[in-house]
């Protein structure tokens, strides 16, 4: 496989060599990724594919006087990308000019950046990558008999390098690494079956977590969803699990990006200086973290990327804005071309044991559909979870719904766990949040 | 025309000798099978927001799959660079799936000639850029125009040409070209301090002049503005376990997910799905006749050729409630000893082609749609959903209504908000108690998503009513 950093380094040549041939009148960027890897899955103990993969894409903006056109190709030949600049051109002369259309005017990269901790090639033989599926969904087996069946074990690595250069002067690139192991098992029970699995994704492959512990964890979750029951409907407190808190907060962010303020298409419009959570929330960024999931030097604009914090003692301090959005509203550019690792933080200690905290109401560890409506705050979700009583989990709940409303449970949060998930973009522990309508049998 | 013969094949002296080549490095003696799929994407998109089209993109991607299958088995390696060493190259990355077996020389058959379902005619090429832009700003003006209540605009139009190769070692050569265009509309209305969104658009298999400077581009538009006039309105709904009608169209997503899903071939073979082994079982009501058809002129969801180079078929999925079939591709259809049933798809050259529905809905029945509505005392009419899910081991699945009414002594009254409904497959559709004469299918927007590969396909259905389902109100 060919090294992607050399790769890296030779289109930046090819293209600072095709400057010259650029209209001096209009501004470029230059956006190239490139991936290469493989993924390998084994199921009933047996290798059952291995796929490998090697992308690359140059995406081309122009700014034709305040009007933009773009064009990607993945064919990188300097005939090619003279080609791909062209149809950019084409379009931007058929946009329509918006004066908040621009190359960014400050805070660029302008260098090649590592040691960022995330970062760690490794060459490992196919042969060993398949023992480790196989012994992951071994385990899965080992723990219990009703583990009946599987979707298998799957690792996956992949490599990256990412290039930005526009003619204002930025530049930057960074590479990264991503390893993943994740096991699929099934359990059986009285004809009915459920599935479950868990997963451990790293930037370095020494911190991936053991495929036993996968495999026996996939196996628990699954045998802990046997015999799940209907529940009547009420409104009661409900326990999130760190990965279905992740995807609330992630909602909360979706909804005050640069593009759903400036669209008028959020609830959170207008709400810089407001309270949205309780007193003892914090919620912040911080785009450099080492081993982070979403570590980046430098946005999507070449734009440096900061610290910054997005709830302080439960009040909005920022929208997250790039370029255009922060053109559109007056206001400072958050370097927010794209989103990077984020952290719920608290002013009081966080919870140990969340379930004996919640002691009466459901714990939530699933959810399905797109019930998330961003412009009014309307929440309303399929949900398996389990019932909570006297502070012990009592039995498995399914086929139930979880509405609300996203400013009524943001601000309903009571607690949160020190339960984090370090796996996901968004870190943070379990959320119990007050009032929450779970919909179910008359 | 076909990109891949002009543009890859002459281009990189890619003669039938050498794609021979490629396929039988990519399948020695110990591997069944193997195919490459060449393909050459055109993509274009044109966005209106604020009153302007303030962006346009032009994209192309373009590859080639090799895949070497041994039993269950599958080995996939593709390129971006089509020259013959990097092919040959990716071949035998490809066949490293089982331990090297002796060579074997590979015989490509004539091109087959495939019945089609559209034309080979790129809908980029078709009309000229600035009058896609000013498609977009009529369509903006009129939508201002019409409502005085609009805050928002947002216009998408986009189109792809999709030229594909399939080539494989039963000897099949098989091409095909994909036009697909897609017309979106987005509108948000204000009144005091609410706003809400209505989302209509549609599209197919054709250019953009079945869209632009057409009467359908501005119903679109109308139902945009209506459904997001309903929304203002809208009042919160009660959770809980109720009778729940359907409109006729797009609501289908609930086939897609109740039982589409769980009787695909991959997941059938390994017995995952909560429809295992229940072919020739009652699955649904007797009133229930389902059915996959990948044939349909001109649809989002149809397919000349699936992308095995297998010609799609409308597959009965369940007749009379009775469960019929299971949609496979070539591997689990050899594995489960019966014929693929043209379902094999995959979203491009980088992704291995599954088991995948093309386009999936219910036959009409007998009832007037207005004697459904009248047979229900306490219950909820739900006309438009943005999406669903399903787990298809447990059964277990979602779709979320995004406009929807209460039925009060047979009558639809108020409007409610946005919910989501869940219910269990295998269960759902034997409570289906009435279905309408007026089949209708939706109208070319969806994307089903599955193992991360996004495909169009298409849904519909007749208006029908599900005795009792849960919904996801906010009120007890």
């Amino acid at each position: 496989m060919n090294s992607d950093e050399n790769n890296i380094l030779v289109y930046k040549d090819r293209l600072q060599s095709i400057y010259k041939d650029l209209n001096n009148n209009h501004s470029y960027e230059f956006n190239l990724s490139v991936s290469n890897g493989y993924t390998v899955t084994s199921r009933s103990s047996e290798v059952e594919n291995i796929e490998y993969h090697e992308d690359m894409a140059l995406n081309v903006t122009v700014y034709n006087e305040y009007k933009k056109g773009s064009a990607s190709t993945n064919n990188l030949s300097s005939e090619n990308i003279l080609k791909t600049i062209q149809k950019a051109e084409n379009i931007s002369q058929n946009t329509q000019p918006d004066e908040c259309q621009g190359l960014p005017e400050s805070n660029y990269t302008n260098k090649d950046w590592e040691d960022l901790g995330i970062y760690y090639p490794r060459e490992l033989e196919v042969e060993d990558v398949i023992e480790i599926t196989k012994s992951c969904e071994a385990e899965a087996f080992k723990t219990d008999k009703r583990i009946s069946n599987s979707e298998g074990s799957t690792f996956s690595f992949s490599k990256n390098a990412h290039m930005i250069m526009n003619t204002n002067g930025a530049y930057g690139t960074h590479s990264s690494t991503d390893y993943s192991l994740s096991c699929i098992a099934l359990a059986e029970e009285n004809k009915l079956m459920e599935r479950d699995y868990w997963y451990s994704s790293t930037r370095d492959f020494l911190k991936l977590e053991e495929g036993s512990s996968i495999g026996r964890k996939a196996a628990e979750r699954v045998l802990s969803r046997l015999g799940a029951k209907t529940l009547k409907t009420r409104v009661c407190p409900v326990l999130f699990s760190p990965e279905m808190s992740a995807s609330i907060i992630s909602n909360f962010l979706s909804a005050i990006s640069g593009s759903a303020i400036y669209k008028k298409s959020s609830f959170l419009v207008d709400k810089i200086n407001e309270k949205i959570f309780p007193d003892f929330v914090n919620i912040q960024e911080e785009p450099l973290l080492s081993n982070g999931p979403a570590t980046r030097p430098y946005d999507s604009e070449g734009v440096l990327t900061t610290d910054k914090k997005i709830i302080e003692d439960g009040i909005l301090q920022n929208y997250l804005l790039d370029t255009y959005s922060s053109r559109k509203l007056k206001m400072d550019c958050t370097g927010n071309g794209v989103l990077t690792n984020i952290t719920m933080g608290s002013n009081k200690p966080l919870v140990t044991d969340v379930i004996s905290t919640l002691e009466n109401g459901i714990y939530i560890t699933d959810m399905m559909g797109s019930g998330a409506n961003t412009l009014t705050g309307d929440y309303s979700r399929g949900a398996f979870g389990y019932l909570v009583e006297n502070g012990e989990i009592q039995y498995p709940v399914t086929e139930i719904t979880v509405a609300s409303n996203l400013s009524q449970m943001f601000q309903n949060i009571i607690a949160i766990g020190d339960d984090v998930d370090l796996r996901n973009r968004i870190r943070t522990g379990s959320l119990l949040i007050d009032n929450i309508t779970i919909g179910g049998t008359n | 025309m076909n990109y891949i013969q002009n543009l890859i094949l002459d281009n990189y002296d890619l003669t039938t000798e050498k794609l021979e080549g490629i396929l039988s490095v990519a399948c020695p003696k110990n591997i069944d099978f193997a195919d490459l799929y060449f393909q050459y994407i055109n993509s274009e998109g044109w966005q209106l927001e604020d009153g302007i089209v303030k962006s346009g993109s032009s994209n192309i991607d373009s590859g080639v799959g090799i895949r070497s299958v041994a039993g269950d088995k599958s080995g996939f390696a593709y390129s971006n660079n089509f020259n013959y060493e990097n092919l040959i190259s990716a071949a035998k990355t490809s066949k490293c799936i089982v331990k090297s077996g002796q060579s074997r020389k590979i015989q490509l058959g004539v091109t087959q000639e495939i019945r089609k379902l559209y034309e080979s005619v790129s809908p980029l090429d078709f009309m000229k850029d600035d009058i896609k832009v000013k498609f977009l700003k009529d369509i903006d003006k009129y939508i201002r125009g019409k409502d005085d209540r609009v805050e928002q605009v947002i216009l998408s139009l986009a189109g792809v040409y999709d030229s594909i190769l399939v080539l494989n070692t039963d000897g099949i050569k098989a091409f095909d070209d994909r036009p697909l265009v897609r017309f979106s509309v987005m509108v948000i209305l204000k009144v005091g301090n609410r706003r809400e969104r209505g989302s209509s658009g549609g599209g197919g298999r054709y250019s953009y002049d079945q869209i632009i400077g057409t009467k359908f581009a501005y119903e679109f538009a109308d139902e945009a503005i209506r459904q997001a006039a309903v929304n203002l309105e809208a009042e919160d709904g009660k959770a809980g376990s109720m009778t729940v009608v359907l409109g006729p169209g797009w609501p289908g997503v609930l086939l897609h997910e109740a039982i589409g899903h769980g009787l695909e071939g991959d997941f059938n073979r390994k017995k995952t799905s909560a429809f295992s082994d229940l072919i020739g079982k009652q699955v649904a009501s007797s009133q229930c006749t389902i059915v996959d058809d990948g044939t349909i002129s001109k649809r989002r969801g149809s397919l000349s050729v699936d992308d095995e180079g297998c010609e799609t078929k409308r597959n009965t999925l369940i007749e009379n409630g009775i469960l019929k079939g299971y949609m496979q591709d070539k591997i689990n259809a050899k594995l489960m000893n019966t014929n693929p049933t043209g379902n094999g798809r995959r979203e491009s050259y980088a992704c291995l082609p599954m088991p995948r529905m093309t386009n999936t809905f219910m036959l009409p029945g007998q009832f007037n749609p207005n004697e459904i509505i009248e047979s229900v005392k306490d219950g909820i009419y739900a006309v438009n959903f943005s999406g669903g899910q399903v787990d298809i081991t447990n059964g277990q699945f979602v779709f979320t209504a995004s406009e929807a009414y209460l039925i009060e002594n047979g009558k639809v009254t108020k409007p409610i908000k946005g919910m989501t409904l869940i219910g269990n497959g295998p269960e759902v559709l034997k409570k289906v108690s009435m279905v309408g004469n007026d089949l209708k299918l939706d109208d070319g927007v969806g994307t089903c998503g599955k193992d991360g590969q996004s495909v169009p396909v298409g849904v519909g259905q007749p208006t029908l009513k599900i005795d009792e389902i849960t919904v996801g109100g906010t009120q007890v």
